[in-house]
């Protein structure tokens, strides 16, 4: 019984250091014109764990969608950005739908 | 020596990098088209590609004066720009961009064409409500001897979104040397830009007409 047990505790522990995180959001410097921005996007779309991207000059947040069960490596959001023309200050994995953070934008819009 | 030094500086000249009043990087990978008509003394057209975010390798076609003024060169030329530093900041964004090329010029003020090399600078800074440049765009022949000096001061009257359209209000000062205009050259204009197309469109002091249009793709 014993054993059940430890195995179930190893089990479930497993489950949850294998779960994703649904989105990436990077507070990036320097993101102050849509135009000089558009390489972000296209960089990002390029990958394939990429579902959706959101830009926010307000917040200055790039936030990425990852596709079921995919993530992106830091190093590789890094060049991204790099060869886009801007600094990442942070990284974050969070559970929150990209559709949450857009309505988030939308209601913080001046 | 002094065959040597002329050498080294040609160089220079050539391998450094460059771009016109917007930034003439886009970003890794990505193509940049300009084409500007300024104010009936100079017109202008670009494009370039960015193998990497800091270079781009192009060339353009420019033409100085008219067909009626005394003095009138074109010139056509390969460049390559290069990023020297970029600040990304908070809230704003800062660069220095360098350039350099060589080309062929033909002209009403001399016979056959001649070879043309070009350099230049551009310093620019941005929050989401002010934007200033300083740019120097120098073009020389063994008949001519061409440098446009062009300041800009802008102003946003609201902060765009990243998917909406972007307004700004500048004011431009621009002098040439080389005999195409004399005394400094004023102009007010309106940029408008929004996904990858850039317009910006305005009168000089002697109501002249001064635009440019700008795709990154």
């Amino acid at each position: 019984m014993k054993t059940l047990i430890t195995v179930g505790m190893a089990l479930l522990s497993l489950a949850a250091s294998t779960t994703y995180a649904k989105t990436i959001e990077m507070n990036v410097k320097g993101l102050v014109c849509a135009f000089c921005a558009q390489g972000i996007e296209k960089k990002l779309r390029k990958l394939p764990a990429t579902a959706d991207i959101v830009v926010s000059l307000e917040d200055r947040l790039v936030a990425v969608a990852l596709k079921d069960g995919q993530d992106i490596p830091d190093a590789e959001l890094r060049k991204a950005l790099t060869d886009a023309g801007y600094t990442v200050a942070t990284i974050q994995r969070t559970e929150t739908p990209i559709a949450e953070i857009r309505s988030r934008i939308k209601r913080s819009k001046p | 020596m002094e065959r040597w030094s002329r050498s080294v500086v040609w160089i220079a000249l050539t391998a450094a990098p460059a771009l016109a009043l917007a930034k003439p990087i886009a970003f890794a990978n990505g193509t940049t088209v300009m084409v500007e008509y300024g104010a009936d003394t100079m017109k202008e057209a670009q494009v370039f590609y960015a193998p990497q975010f800091n270079f781009s390798v192009g060339g353009g076609h420019v033409e100085f004066g008219n067909e009626k003024s005394p003095k009138a060169e074109r010139i056509t030329y390969a460049r390559l720009n290069y990023l020297l530093h970029r600040w990304n900041l908070e809230t704003a964004q800062a660069n220095l961009f360098t350039w350099g090329g060589a080309g062929t010029a033909t002209g009403n003020g001399f016979r056959g064409t001649q070879i043309a090399a070009n350099a230049g600078a551009q310093a620019d800074y941005e929050t989401r409500r002010v934007y200033a440049s300083l740019k120097t765009d120098w073009q020389r022949a063994d008949a001519f001897d061409h440098r446009v000096d062009t300041l800009q001061l802008g102003i946003a009257p609201y902060k765009h979104s990243y998917n909406g359209l972007a307004t700004w209000f500048l004011l431009q000062g621009r002098e040439y040397t080389g005999g195409v205009r004399r005394g400094i050259e004023r102009a007010a204009l309106v940029r408008l830009f929004k996904g990858g197309t850039w317009v910006e469109a305005g009168l000089t002091t002697e109501g002249r007409i001064q635009a440019m249009v700008m795709i990154n793709f």
